[in-house]
This record gives C-alpha cells, structure tokens and sequence, in this order.
C-alpha cells in the first residue's frame, strides 16, 4: 500500500568526485528523490579547500536552481580559521542554510581539536545543529564517543549534534551515546549496512532521533532508504525516520 | 508529501546468492541458526539461499562445510556452498565431498588465506570447476579479526582469468570503492558475475546491466551482517523488466547452481 509521508534526506554531498565516479547533476538526484519519493534533500558539500566556493556551489547548483527540493547545510573548515566565522555567518544569514556539516577526517584531527572550539562556539550562540561523524581515525586509544558527546553537550548545550552514518550502525557506542545525551540524533547512511541496525535504535527508544540520510551521490537513494522501509519497525516509526523527525529538528 | 510503500515485499522469487550460516569465531553474529535464517526470509520475501560456514572460511574449509551440511540438515531452503582452499585442501577427497553433497558452487578467499590468485596456485582447481562445471565465488575480501581489510588484486583476477574461459567466477561483495577496477573487470571477461549485497554506488544497478546486461548480476544480501531486503527494495526499484528482475533475483543463481527456487 502506497502511502504519503514527509521524507528529508538530512546527508548528500554537493561537488563532483569523477575519480569515484560520483557526479553532482542535481536532475540525477530528482530522478532518484521521485524514484524513491525523497520530497527534500539537505546538500552539503564538504570536498573543497575553500568553504566558500563549496557553499555557494550547493547555493547555486542545488538550493536556488530547485528551492522547492533542497535545503542547504554548510561547511567551513579549520583549516583556515580567519574565515570560518564570516563564512558561517555568510551562510546561514545570507544563503539560508539549515545546519552545519563537519568533516574532522579532512583536517587532520578529530573533532574535539581546538581548531573547532571557534566554530561549536559561533554554533551554540546560533543554536545551530551540527553533523559529524562520531569517530576518526586520529582517536587515542579509549575514545568512545559518549565521552566525546558528553564534554560537547556540557560544553555546548544549545548545539544539537547529529552523529553522521551512526543510526545506520547496531555499535553499542553510538546507540548509548544517544541514549545517554538528549541532543544527539543519529543519521543512518552507509555503505556497510548491519543487519537490524535501525530497529536495534529504535528498540533503545531512539525512534525520535533517528534521521534518515542517503550519502548521496555516494550511494543511491534506494538503498539508503530501504534500511528505514525495510525494517522491523512499526510504521508509526518508519514516517518519523523518513522525514517527521527532521522537520521537526530543523523547524521546517 | 513522498509516496512511499512502507511495507514492501519483492514480486518475484528470490535466491540469496550470499548468506553464512552459523557462528564465527570472532563475533557473536546477529543470527547463527537455521530457525533464525529462515525467519528472516519469510519475513523479506526470500525463497532460497546459498550458505556457506564462516568457519570454513576462517579456519578450516573441511570442518566448516562439514558444519554447515550437518547444520542444515534437511531444510531446502537453504543451499549448501562449500569454501575451498586450494593452496591446503587435497583436490581429489574435496571433488569427492562436493559430490557427495550434490554441491554446485564454491567459494575461496585469496587474501584472507594468503595466496595470490595466479595459475601456478589455483591453476588444477580451475581445471577441475570447468571439468565439473563447478562456479566459483571469490569474495572482494573477508574479514576476521586477525585479517584485515586486504582486498583482492584485480590484476590478478584479470590474467588468471582471462585464459580461463569456460570457468563461471562471481565476484562477490562488490563495493562502490571497487567501481574503477571491477567496471573495465566484467566488460572485458565475459565469464565474470558478480553479487550485489554491497553495490550500493548511485545507479549502481543500471550502471552493472549498461556493461554486461542482465545475466551476470546475482542478487545477494551478506545476510547475517547485513539485512536481506536492501537490495531487493533497490532492485524492484530500478525500472528493470519483469525478465531482468526475475533473473538478477534467482534466475542467474538458479542457472549456476542448478537449483531451483520453486
């Protein structure tokens, strides 16, 4: 049975990575949002140096050529802290993003490095929400993301903190993080793909904070989205994941 | 508002290419029992599967099919395919235990029991799948805890392979990563398939039927790491024709294993 709901892909990337053979033609992510019935999708795009040009490549290329489709999230890097702060002024004030996406990975250090304390700062006042991912490579042996989560909630209480291909996951440290902290959500994209990783959160009574996200042009939206329809979840749910739960997270 | 089907189920048969059935040496899996491997193809629409033993890849490929033959007793549903490793197990009482069991495929994992895929190893075993006309699933790569994330060497795949005509091959768990080796890969030798339980690149699936059409791609999940129902939500999805769906979701695995799903 064909029913109606509200779905928001909360994670697509903006910019072409050809060596992947990832392309960014916003009428192939149409295709695929009418394909799978995705209303709105939330653009960042987080593979340039210059935050600047990144974010007005998902202005111009996604959000003003189809406002009715996609909602844009920014992205400044620490690698150049002179710019962040107008940066991020510039794109929620000026462009009308949504949220703010982070990449530690690119930077070379995790995301409770200094270089971040100027950006999370700047997000708490704006009561801004925050992507990342929960987990890098840089960690020292130990980190688990519920200390990580802990120090950032204390530290930055207004931010809530969407914890990218986390949802999608049955580890116990991002499911416990979120059960112990109320301002993460978990988003669920991935290429790995745990067996009853959804319906593992949602039976941790996480089925409010549990967004669903595609990682386009990474992957494709149907398979994304087929881990929340395919799950062993109710129904009531699935429509929370799909869409209703970042609605309501990003006041829209 | 997005029109969804919120309780899909596929149309067509099913045979899942790519399932383990029973325990691991390193993890406590989600499910390891015929009972539970079955609850979850009712639940997603799957007729039948092709299993093989985790620990017939982790250790000992004799013990492991072994295993897995007692382990599935007499349920039809679930096929068994034995692990082989050519560099340990004596050729002859394995072509004997494959008879036996009436087993159609196998499955061998150079990186994670360290030996290159190259004629002068595995040369007498392809004699002996094209002999037998036995296929043979070669996974990406397997992990354990003791063997990382090494992936296959696609040159290796490639000049072996390509003298090797009439021995059927599945590249199994492609990954989107893999797309720039596997691509050229399959256009070039036609007696490559692969199994899709982790192709999940944007237009993954029409990209694979625009190289090689739609006989070569087996529908797989990597059930018990993964879920069944992903793939086969993409596939039904795909605008593909009821022929095309049909084969990618059994027909082809039915062709190579001779089995069929009803």
């Amino acid at each position: 049975m064909i029913e109606s709901t509200p779905i928001i892909d909360f994670h697509a990337h903006a910019g072409n990575w050809t060596n992947r053979a990832f392309p960014d033609n916003p009428e192939v992510y149409i295709k695929q949002m009418d394909i799978t019935g995705v209303d709105r999708t939330c653009m960042n795009c987080i593979w340039f140096g210059d935050a600047n040009w990144a974010n007005n490549l998902v202005h111009n290329r996604f959000v003003s050529a189809y406002p009715d489709r996609f909602i844009g999230v920014a992205f400044v890097t620490p690698h150049y802290p002179e710019e962040c702060i107008y940066e991020l002024d510039r794109s929620f004030d000026e462009l009308n993003f949504k949220f703010l996406k982070l990449y530690p990975d690119y930077y070379g250090q995790s995301s409770d490095a200094d270089g971040y304390k100027p950006i999370f700062e700047w997000a708490n006042q704006k009561e801004i929400p925050i992507m990342c991912h929960g987990r890098y490579g840089t960690d020292a042996p130990g980190t688990t993301q519920l200390k990580r989560y802990e120090k950032f909630t204390k530290d930055y209480p207004k931010i809530k903190w969407v914890i990218a291909h986390a949802g999608g996951g049955t580890e116990l440290d991002s499911v416990k993080t979120a059960k112990e902290l109320p301002n993460i959500w978990l988003e669920t994209c991935g290429s790995g793909n745990p067996l009853n990783a959804v319906s593992y959160a949602v039976n941790h009574g996480l089925s409010d904070r549990l967004l669903f996200g595609s990682d386009m042009p990474i992957m494709d939206y149907r398979n994304q989205i087929a881990k929340v329809i395919t799950a062993d979840i109710s129904r009531d749910d699935k429509k929370k994941i799909l869409g209703l739960n970042a609605i309501k997270l990003l006041n829209l | 508002m997005g029109k969804v089907d919120l309780n899909f189920m596929p149309n067509v048969p099913v045979f899942d290419a790519n399932a383990a059935l029973g325990r691991r040496h390193d993890k406590r899996v989600n499910v390891d029992t015929v009972e539970g491997t079955i609850a979850e193809m009712d639940r997603t629409g799957v007729t039948k599967a092709l299993v093989y033993a985790p620990h017939g890849a982790a250790y000992d490929s004799t013990e492991g099919n072994q295993i897995l033959l007692e382990t599935i007793g007499n349920n039809d549903r679930l096929i068994p395919q034995f692990c082989a490793n050519p560099t340990f197990d004596k050729i002859d009482d394995f072509s004997k235990s494959v008879n036996s069991a009436n087993v159609k495929t196998i499955r061998i994992f150079p990186p994670l029991h360290n030996y290159p895929f190259a004629e002068w190893v595995v040369g007498e075993w392809l004699d002996w799948a094209e002999s037998e006309n036995i296929a043979v699933w070669i996974p990406v790569n397997y992990e354990t805890n003791w063997h990382g994330a090494l992936d296959i060497d696609p040159t290796q795949l490639h000049d072996t392979l390509k003298n090797r005509p009439n021995v059927n091959v599945i590249i199994s768990e492609i990954k989107y990563a893999d797309f720039p080796w596997i691509m050229p890969l399959i256009r070039s030798l036609p007696n490559i398939s692969v199994e899709i339980s982790r192709w999940v690149i944007i237009d993954g699936i029409q990209r694979l039927i625009n190289a090689i059409g739609d006989q070569r791609i087996l529908f797989g999940s990597r059930f018990p790491d993964s879920p069944m129902s992903p793939q086969l939500y993409n596939l039904h999805h795909n605008d593909l024709s009821d022929s095309s769906l049909k084969d990618i979701c059994a027909g082809n695995t039915e062709r190579l294993t001779g089995v069929k799903v009803s």
